[in-house]
């Protein structure tokens, strides 16, 4: 129940930061918008490639970047992390009783609906470039996202509080980041690819969200991508969760 | 404040630390242990702290001084229980640190060197989410805040965003933080760091005020003046051990005393009288000089000043000015150390955290 309380009483608190610091909210919406306009143009010509799947380059890349989008604002959750641990605020909420889940929770779901709101702004876009919509297979790829995000947010407070500075912590996410994007097929299929590197992408958590995402926003919700997905990313986020929550009790108590 | 009178004072230590010990693994720089801090190494790993047992009385002031790296506030962590106990016991406001912690995070407060408000809140929202993560429901936290914000002046600037307070407000918002539950103990570490003196003697007012309500006040500081104008009882805190305890005149009192510089009418003590004279009086300690000024050590001050007029000015021996000078407790540490407090490292953060 104190749980429940404090989590919420966070979410609070950090909605209410995000949206007072307009440069991350510019940062957020800009992030999206760039990749739709800089970098769909680029496909054009590419479907009727040898590997490159049939369909329209919107209808393909956009699953894409709400992929992206999900990665990225729960890696960088823990440059925040950094800038508490720094400011004294992580240490102010850990004397108090509040829950030490609820001080993990709390930040990871507000950035989850930040991203929603972002998300709805792509796919409204999207929309307006012709980008079809299935309903129930976009709610379904949202709950995909959230794991994700909210996966990758864990890892990404519970590495800032164990390398404590921005600059180890920088280090090790930016190493962690660059082989899982490569290695999901979110800008270029992994099927244009070689062998090894289709086989080297099935242990990247990514390339699942990616591949279940193309099918979702097609509307294919009995593709086996989909339930695959959710095999790999509901126990690795329980299990993200679990570590997260641990090193917060542990590492810097 | 609901309750205005001072609560009776118990003789129950509200703080008890037995042997209480921390190391830290070696590599990996701690963050400190900058010129003369750092502690011994212990095995594999840095000791910070090693056996410090103390006793803090309810309603008291009591603080920790040391130069940086100490191991003070290290100690501070343990008993606030942000970090680990290697060894010994705490027990604070009746519970031991390392088996009940939910149980003293109710009953303490905790003031760190950084603060931690959050600058793009105002300083009313701050201290509402603050009292509701100790559990206060919507009202009794509203009206407490209330309360503070009177209490610690700071009501004109409640509805401002943090990031626009000055280094006073902030400092101030910051205890209120600590004492929104209205803990038992209230921890501040290096409470007024980076504070000018008037913001400096402002804050001291507050705790001494919070003392005054019957509040437990515990804190660590590198500031002489500090732990002198403050603290009711300190030690003294040097590579993760104490040195010394008491009152800050008690400190003070077991070093040299104190001194007495007397100034002669020029020609007075032409043939050494004067020194001769005092040297033979039980309560001077010492005498230096010569001629016309004379410096004499004394168990207390105040005392020896109307005997030594009387004795000169029974053998009419003029003098022009007399002036008595305490010793600081700087003269403690470097009595105990052989180095002056104010030497051994000034750097406001000291072993940041491992």
């Amino acid at each position: 129940m104190k749980t429940v309380t404090d989590t919420r009483l966070l979410f609070h608190r950090y909605t209410v930061q995000m949206l007072r610091n307009p440069v991350w909210l510019f940062v957020g919406f800009s992030t999206p918008i760039l990749y739709l306009v800089l970098f769909t143009p680029l496909l054009h010509d590419l479907p009727g490639v040898r590997g490159f799947p049939t369909g329209s380059v919107l209808q393909l890349f956009l699953p894409g970047i709400l992929a992206l989008l999900a990665f990225a604002s729960g890696s960088s959750a823990g440059f925040g992390t950094i800038f508490e641990l720094q400011s004294g605020l992580i240490e102010r909420f850990r004397v108090t009783p509040a829950s030490r889940l609820a001080i993990l929770l709390g930040p990871i779901l507000s950035g989850l609906v930040m991203m929603t709101v972002f998300d709805a702004v792509v796919v409204a876009v999207g929309y307006g470039f012709g980008f079809g919509i299935h309903w129930l297979g976009l709610a379904v790829l949202a709950v995909l996202l959230w794991l994700l995000a909210a996966m990758m947010a864990a890892f990404s407070t519970a590495t800032a509080l164990v390398t404590k500075d921005i600059s180890s912590f920088a280090a090790v996410i930016n190493g962690i980041n660059l082989p899982i994007l490569l290695l999901a097929g979110v800008l270029l299929p992994i099927s244009l690819g070689p062998l090894w590197l289709k086989i080297l992408a099935h242990v990247n958590p990514l390339y699942y969200l990616v591949a279940a995402s193309r099918v979702l926003a097609a509307g294919h919700l009995s593709d086996p991508a989909v339930w695959q997905a959710f095999a790999v990313l509901v126990p690795l986020c329980a299990l993200v969760l679990v570590w997260a929550t641990r090193v917060f009790r542990q590492a810097v108590s | 404040m609901t309750s205005p009178a001072r609560r009776p004072a118990t003789d129950r230590p509200v703080i008890v630390t037995r042997d209480l010990r921390k190391a830290f693994p070696a590599p990996r720089g701690v963050g400190h242990s900058g010129p003369g801090a750092g502690g011994t190494h212990a095995g594999q790993g840095v000791q910070a702290v090693g056996g410090v047992s103390i006793e803090v009385g309810d309603g008291e002031i009591f603080g920790f001084l040391g130069p940086n790296g100490a191991g003070k506030t290290t100690t501070l962590r343990m008993l606030t229980t942000l970090l680990s106990i290697d060894g010994g016991t705490a027990e604070v406001a009746g519970f031991d640190v390392a088996r009940h912690p939910q149980e003293v995070r109710t009953r303490i407060g905790y003031v760190s060197q950084l603060g931690g408000a959050d600058d793009l809140a105002t300083g009313r929202e701050n201290l509402i989410l603050q009292g509701r993560l100790y559990g206060g429901d919507v009202a009794s936290v509203t009206e407490r805040t209330h309360q503070l914000m009177a209490l610690l002046d700071l009501g004109e600037f409640a509805d401002r965003r943090v990031k626009t307070y000055s280094g006073g407000q902030r400092r101030r918002l910051d205890v209120a933080l600590g004492i929104v539950h209205r803990p038992e103990v209230l921890f501040l570490d290096e409470p007024s760091t980076g504070l000018d003196p008037q913001n400096r003697a402002n804050l001291w007012d507050h705790v001494r005020e919070l003392r005054d309500r019957g509040t437990t006040v515990f804190l660590t500081t590198h500031y002489l003046e500090e732990a002198d104008a403050l603290c009711d009882r300190l030690v003294i805190m040097d590579h993760g051990e104490i040195i010394t305890e008491g009152t800050p005149s008690e400190l003070k009192r077991q070093v040299a005393g104190e001194s007495v510089v007397l100034h002669l009418r020029p020609g007075a003590d032409g043939d050494g009288r004067a020194s001769r004279l005092l040297e033979s009086q039980p309560f001077v300690r010492e005498l230096t000089g010569s001629d016309d000024q004379l410096r004499l050590y004394v168990e207390d001050g105040s005392e020896a000043l109307p005997q030594i007029i009387r004795i000169l000015d029974g053998a009419d021996i003029g003098v022009r000015s007399m002036s008595l000078s305490e010793p600081t407790l700087d003269d403690v540490f470097l009595h105990q150390t052989g180095r002056s407090l104010r030497d051994a490292g000034t750097r406001p953060t000291e072993e940041s955290v491992a």
